[in-house]
């Protein structure tokens, strides 16, 4: 599961000119840790439902990678 | 080819801009309540490049289901979209129901709003930069006895697209209002003769506004012609001034 989200992550972090990074850590924070702003997390959300078919905004603020896996989880 | 979502497509406007999009080798993804013959025919013409969809925009749960569950999905890239559907609710303030307003709002305004949120989304998934067109109308403008409630929904539209310019502009995603004037279609044909005379008489053109010419700006607001259009409204109504 990480290592999808790893993917998606870093094709969301290169449409906005950042680097590519080698792995993720539940506690990171995807706004001040993975540098996402609300557009981004717009953009990270749609390519998560493609791959998953779950809409991770849909209830509740999701801040953090451990939230996002935790949705997945459901 | 450039898919392009039209809502609105069986009759009237929403017809006039499908055949025009569909000439300029467009493929048009066309929501429709219901088929009628000029539809048809334009299917019979152009086969794949249009894929209508039946669906009733006052169930938005289901017609979202409809539209971006069972028909686009996730692998159509969609580079449009142009909200023409719309109702007209008209009546002087002091007979204003609830019931017919509030249907004409989910028609006029909650559909596009959820519709908007569902294109920007494919927009991401497929990095478009993409554009979409709301057709709003010259009463926004300029007062109509009758249209207060109408009018409203449309100046919803145009407050909704300028945001949304500013919003997603960043992502090169734009958002524009055709101001439209009246047109000789089937939303003015309760208005008697004597009713369209004066509306006309208001427009500097003094006749009615042509469908053709209006199609003929969404194609534009479309296309890569209008790169750097967004957060406008652009009034193709006859001079109304």
């Amino acid at each position: 599961m990480l290592d999808t989200l790893l993917e998606i992550v870093n094709t969301v972090r290169n449409n906005k000119g950042l680097a590519t990074l080698s792995d993720l850590k539940p506690s990171q924070d995807l706004r001040n840790d993975l540098g996402f702003d609300s557009l981004d997390l717009a953009e990270l959300t749609v390519r998560i439902e493609k791959e998953h078919g779950i809409d991770i905004f849909a209830d509740g603020f999701v801040l953090t990678v451990s939230d996002i896996l935790a949705k997945l989880a459901k | 080819m450039k898919n392009i979502l039209v809502t609105g497509v069986k009759q009237g406007l929403g017809l006039q801009i499908t055949k025009t999009l569909l000439e300029q080798n467009y493929k048009v993804y066309g929501v429709a309540i219901g088929l009628s013959a000029d539809l048809q025919t334009l299917k019979s013409q152009h086969g794949d490049r249009l894929n209508i969809i039946t669906a009733d925009l006052a169930n938005i749960e289901g017609s979202i289901e409809q539209i971006f569950t069972q028909t686009i999905g996730f692998d159509v890239p969609l580079h449009g979209f142009v909200n023409n559907a719309a109702v007209a609710y008209d009546d002087i303030i002091s007979n204003l129901n609830y019931d017919p307003l509030f249907r004409m709002y989910q028609i006029n305004v909650f559909s596009p709003f959820m519709l908007t949120k569902h294109v920007i989304r494919n927009m991401l998934l497929h990095n478009i930069q993409g554009s979409i067109v709301h057709i709003s109308s010259v009463s926004v403008h300029t007062g109509y006895k009758g249209l207060a409630m109408y009018a409203s929904t449309k100046g919803a539209l145009e407050a909704f697209s300028r945001t949304t310019a500013r919003e997603w502009g960043e992502r090169c995603i734009r958002s524009n209002c055709l101001v439209a004037g009246f047109m000789e279609t089937g939303m003015s044909a309760t208005l008697s003769v004597n009713q369209k005379d004066r509306i006309f008489k208001r427009t500097s053109l003094k006749k009615p506004t042509e469908l053709d010419s209006v199609a003929n700006m969404v194609e534009y607001l479309l296309s890569d012609k209008s790169l750097s259009v967004t957060g406008s409204n652009v009034f193709v109504d006859s001079g109304t001034i």
